[in-house]
């Protein structure tokens, strides 16, 4: 029955390449020269990547101690001891799962040639990975190896760095627009001698572009593996692909989230100004003008000059696509504190993108594994579940998110310094949002729970965990991309509305919110820009991310355009209420 | 004192079915012991378990095709899934080559799994539409690290090329294929593993008859080249002719008659079994049949009758003897009768109806007059029989249900009613069925029919 000659022999991937380079090549040769114009900034967000795990790790480190402390001023310090085991053992565990999942492809209990049941096996496999990550750990801690570690680590963030302060082609130094206006009319250290605004708009297009054309070369590149290398002629995927491109609402929203995402991504080179200077220390930065009483140029604190461009109505304003008079270029005016509007709000994007992916991520991953769960089980954990979802839910969402923050705001609580409580802001809408996401997808998922495929995989002994992976997992993916997309707009309305109230993210961090709270006094004045603007930019973004979940939900599931209608309109519906 | 009887002399009767079994076709691969499967109420509080499957034996030897025919919803299914350990079995034994499978877990379970596997019924939902064919017929492999992958990889194309597929439809997926090539692809993944045992839950009713006939030529090719082990669950009795050595036939739960299908099938024992092959359309006008047309639906599975299963709608059912030369008619309108008190003295209420019921109205059975003369309105009924009818009715409209059964049990109750058949040798090839009009005492039900 086994033929030893195949001429279906199976080639990895690499080995098709092989076969045929040219296309790879070409696709990756275009990607180095895309990547090598912005090697500065890869560079610096490797860095903060880099920063922000090595937070995450101290963290994660002192948790024993932490611990320890916790438990010994109630226990005693042997109960202290005890608990910093205990934590240390627990982490050590969760880190050899990790690692197992990651790095250990094979059986290492197989390659030992140890005969026992499965069940053990399973349990001695994670032990023997544990003994191993333990050990490693200990090396680290109690062995010059860590400080050898540690000054290879140092070496490369040195070299990171300098790299990262190379030049990039759309950084603001590229096509720099501040600058200042002779009595001649010309300008003085903006690029080209352009006009202030003129250089803004020509680095706008081009990190426009180059954010287009970057996305549009990893498009080619998925065509390029259809074509030359993907083993199937034909995947459903394909399809979806099809009906989303062809979805122009859903694509509408997916233009705007991904021009939001740049100008998230883009916001120091968007802004006309830069973030410190406008935000944070605008007392230590200067502005160079020329002053005609004593026709020379000067210069003067970015503060300073802000009390003389305020947006407050009356003749004090400084509205849309204007100069102030000390030839600063302000594309959306500025605001009530004489700050550019503009940059506020590019940064804002910034706290909008991350709250709200931080907060929609959670949701999804609980959402997606309770769901899961429940559906596969059913029974106890479904009735437990839906009791905890349903108590959540009925409790009003806007005011237990206010009562949360304020609580842990009041209190000092270390979270809530973190990201000036924009974390904080995450793990609360996250801990309140979870019901709605597994709710919606709790039909999804019982129905695939009963298709014969699972019964199918239980026969021949696969495992709960694969099943619901391989086998249950992938249609409910389609209902939670639709579903968190929605609710990503439901948080940021969130996050919004609680700035909006005082109680969100604290000043000096932008938040559109906040913008359009104390711009408020001046919408029926000249100065209506400075809470319009940032109102109509999340009406906006909440927009297309609904319109972005239409398409996908369209393009996942041909047929649910008539039934789908009412589940997609009720959840924007509860997304908005969040 | 007939009971002491049929059950002392059954008994060994069954033993010595086995052993001729046993000797037609090889030693015996499955042996089912009083296998119970009960699902458990809806209700929070208990309530009746669903008795799917109601203690039933029977064995298959290595290599037969054992047919399981039956009603919809008579537990064929259920049978099916708790021989490969889909469903928990609630009581019984099953063993598959001296092995008890339904007290394994965790490793040994997962071993055993690889012995018996399962074709499903609707190709539809039986083939995981977002994995390639290719993943799909693997995955068991994978599950039990099966050699290396690449010879995994082989194995499933030689795999595709032997159900009739071919190897390039390795990276295919489900949708680019019809039900017979998506059955074929089902019927693939369940050997990858070659087992010995392969439940087929009636793998050919989704399919157009022409693809039909294409499957089961397969399936029988598939069993002479590996030697495999099939259950066939069916209910086209003329595919179970066609493919199975020996056929069970089901019925709420329990099985009536089991034994060599030819036999069966020119030679019913059972009542039922005359029914259910009475449905089987006969192709030719000319020949004139009687049809056994059966009353009403089959008890629910919930509360199923205390003798014998099918005593409610069996047309040979047995009388008690001061009634045995009673008119057709009207013992047929007198078991109606009290099958209609059983259900409506058993039915859910409204909470409306509920309340009515405390309130002391009559809201079981207020139409009882219509129904009395529905049923007996142009019977000429004998005195005595008048009499207990009348009271009966009487009872009903007192509102006392119980007391009514139990009247027209104690007059009209026979052996039917009181125990349930256990099976008994019949013909000469090994086949056993259980009624009681197989006791010497009473006529068959072939006199009877």
């Amino acid at each position: 029955m086994m033929s030893v000659e195949n001429e279906f022999d199976d080639k990895t991937l690499r080995e098709r390449i092989a076969e045929n380079p040219r296309p790879a090549m070409l696709w990756v040769a275009g990607l180095v020269v895309l990547m090598a114009l912005e090697l500065g900034s890869i560079a610096a967000a490797v860095l903060r990547v880099g920063s922000v795990v090595k937070f995450a790790i101290g963290g994660i480190a002192n948790t024993p101690s932490w611990m320890a402390g916790f438990v010994s001023e109630s226990l005693g310090s042997i109960g202290g001891t005890i608990a910093y085991g205990l934590t240390a053992l627990a982490l050590l565990v969760i880190a050899a799962i990790v690692v197992k999942w990651l790095f250990v492809p094979f059986s290492i209990v197989d390659r030992l040639g140890l005969e026992l049941g499965v069940g053990k096996a399973d349990v001695v496999e994670r032990a023997i990975v544990t003994a191993v990550v333990g050990v490693v750990t200990l090396l680290f801690v109690a062995t010059p190896l860590g400080a050898a570690v540690d000054a290879v680590i140092g070496a490369l963030t040195q070299g990171l760095e300098s790299i990262s302060s190379l030049q990039t082609l759309t950084s603001r130094e590229t096509i720099p627009n501040q600058g200042y206006q002779l009595p001649d009319g010309s300008w003085e250290g903006t690029w080209l001698g352009l006009s202030p605004a003129m250089a803004w708009g020509a680095r706008v297009l081009l990190i426009y572009a180059y954010a287009f054309g970057l996305l549009a070369w990893f498009w080619r590149g998925y065509n390029v593996f259809r074509n030359h290398y993907r083993e199937a002629d034909w995947t459903p995927r394909d399809d979806s692909v099809n009906r989303f491109r062809n979805h122009y609402w859903g694509v509408f929203g997916f233009v705007v989230v991904f021009v939001f995402v740049v100008m998230a991504l883009w916001a120091p080179a968007l802004s006309p100004v830069t973030a410190e200077a406008n935000l944070y220390s605008p007392y230590e930065h200067e502005v160079q003008y020329y002053d005609e009483e004593i026709e020379d140029v000067a210069s003067i604190p970015h503060g300073e000059a802000n009390l003389e461009t305020r947006s407050v109505g009356g003749d004090s304003n400084v509205g849309l696509m204007s100069y102030d008079k000390y030839d600063r270029f302000h594309p959306a005016g500025t605001n009530q504190d004489g700050k550019d509007l503009f940059t506020f709000l590019a940064y804002g994007s910034q706290v909008s993108l991350v709250i709200g992916l931080l907060a929609t991520g959670l949701m999804t991953l609980v959402a997606t594994a309770l769901a899961l769960m429940t559906a596969y089980y059913k029974g106890l954990l479904d009735l437990l579940t839906v009791v905890v979802s349903d108590s959540i839910i009925s409790l009003p969402r806007l005011l237990v998110v206010l009562l949360l923050s304020v609580v842990f705001m009041e209190a000092n609580h270390p979270i809530a310094t973190i990201y000036d409580g924009g974390l904080l802001l995450a793990l609360i809408f996250a801990a309140t949002g979870w019901p709605l996401l597994w709710r919606a997808v709790r039909g999804p998922a019982l129905q695939v729970a009963e298709e014969e495929w699972v019964d199918a995989a239980r026969s021949y002994g696969q495992s709960p965990v694969e099943t619901m992976k391989k086998h249950m997992s992938p249609y409910i993916a389609g209902y939670m991309l639709v579903y968190a997309s929605m609710t990503l707009g439901g948080v940021i309305i969130g996050v919004a509305a609680l700035s909006f109230l005082g109680f969100g993210v604290q000043p000096p961090t932008p938040e559109w919110g906040r913008a359009v709270y104390e711009g408020r006094p001046y919408v029926p004045t000249s100065s209506w820009h400075t809470a319009t603007i940032p109102g109509l930019m999340v009406v906006f973004l909440v927009t297309a991310f609904n319109a972005l979940g239409d398409g996908i939900r369209d393009a996942i599931d041909p047929e649910s355009d008539a039934s789908g209608d009412e589940a997609g309109t009720s959840a924007a519906a509860s997304g908005g209420g969040g | 004192m007939s009971q002491h009887m049929s059950e002392s002399e059954s008994e060994p009767r069954r033993d010595a079915d086995r052993r001729v079994s046993s000797d037609q076709h090889g030693e015996t691969l499955i042996e089912v012991d009083d296998l119970k499967t009960y699902y458990e109420g809806n209700d929070f509080f208990g309530g009746q378990p669903v008795k799917a499957v109601d203690g039933v034996n029977f064995e298959i030897a290595r290599g037969e095709t054992l047919g399981l025919v039956g009603e919809s919803g008579c537990g064929k299914t259920t049978l099916g899934r708790t021989l490969i350990r889909l469903e928990e079995a609630t009581d019984g034994e099953v063993r598959y080559d001296g092995t008890e499978v339904t007290s394994l877990s965790g490793s040994d379970l997962k071993q055993w799994r690889r012995n018996a596997q399962m074709v499903f019924q609707d190709p539809q939902s039986s083939l995981n539409d977002r994995m390639t064919i290719g993943e799909i017929v693997r995955e068991p492999l994978d599950v039990h690290d099966w050699k290396t992958p690449r010879e995994r990889r082989e194995h499933v194309r030689d795999l595709l090329e032997t159900v009739g597929l071919q190897k390039e439809h390795y990276y295919r997926y489900p949708h680019q294929f019809s039900g017979g090539q998506r059955q074929r692809i089902g019927i693939a993944r369940a050997l990858a593993l070659e087992p010995e045992f392969v439940v087929l839950d009636e793998p050919v009713s989704a399919l157009d008859v022409s693809v039909q006939a294409k499957v089961l030529n397969l399936l029988e090719d598939l069993q002479d080249e590996f030697g495999l082990t099939y259950l066939f669950i069916a209910h086209d009795l003329s595919v179970v002719r066609h493919i199975c050595d020996r056929v069970a036939v089901m019925y709420l739960g329990n099985i009536l008659e089991i034994g060599p299908t030819e036999e069966l099938f020119e030679n019913p024992a059972n009542p039922y079994t005359h029914a259910l092959l009475s449905a089987i359309p006969e192709p030719d006008p000319t020949v004139d049949r009687d049809r056994i047309i059966l009353n009403g639906t089959p008890p629910s599975p919930r509360d199923p009758p205390s003798g014998c299963p099918f005593s409610t709608r069996c047309p040979a059912k047995i009388r008690p003897e001061e009634y045995a030369d009673m008119d057709d008619d009207v013992w047929e309108a007198i078991n109606l009768f009290r099958v209609l008190l059983d259900e409506r003295a058993r039915a859910d209420l409204s909470i409306r109806d509920r309340v009515r019921e405390f309130r002391g109205k009559n809201v079981r059975f207020d139409e009882i007059t219509e129904v009395r003369s529905e049923l007996f309105g142009d019977l000429d009924l004998s005195a005595d029989v008048e009499r207990h009818v009348d009271q009966a009715q009487e009872y009903v409209e007192a509102g006392e249900f119980d007391r009514a059964r139990e009247y027209l049990a104690e007059e009209f109750d026979s052996i039917c009613d009181r125990e349930a058949p256990s099976l008994c040798t019949v013909g000469d090839a090994g086949r056993s069925s259980a009624c009681h009009r197989h006791d010497d005492e009473y006529a068959s039900p072939d006199e009877e029919l």
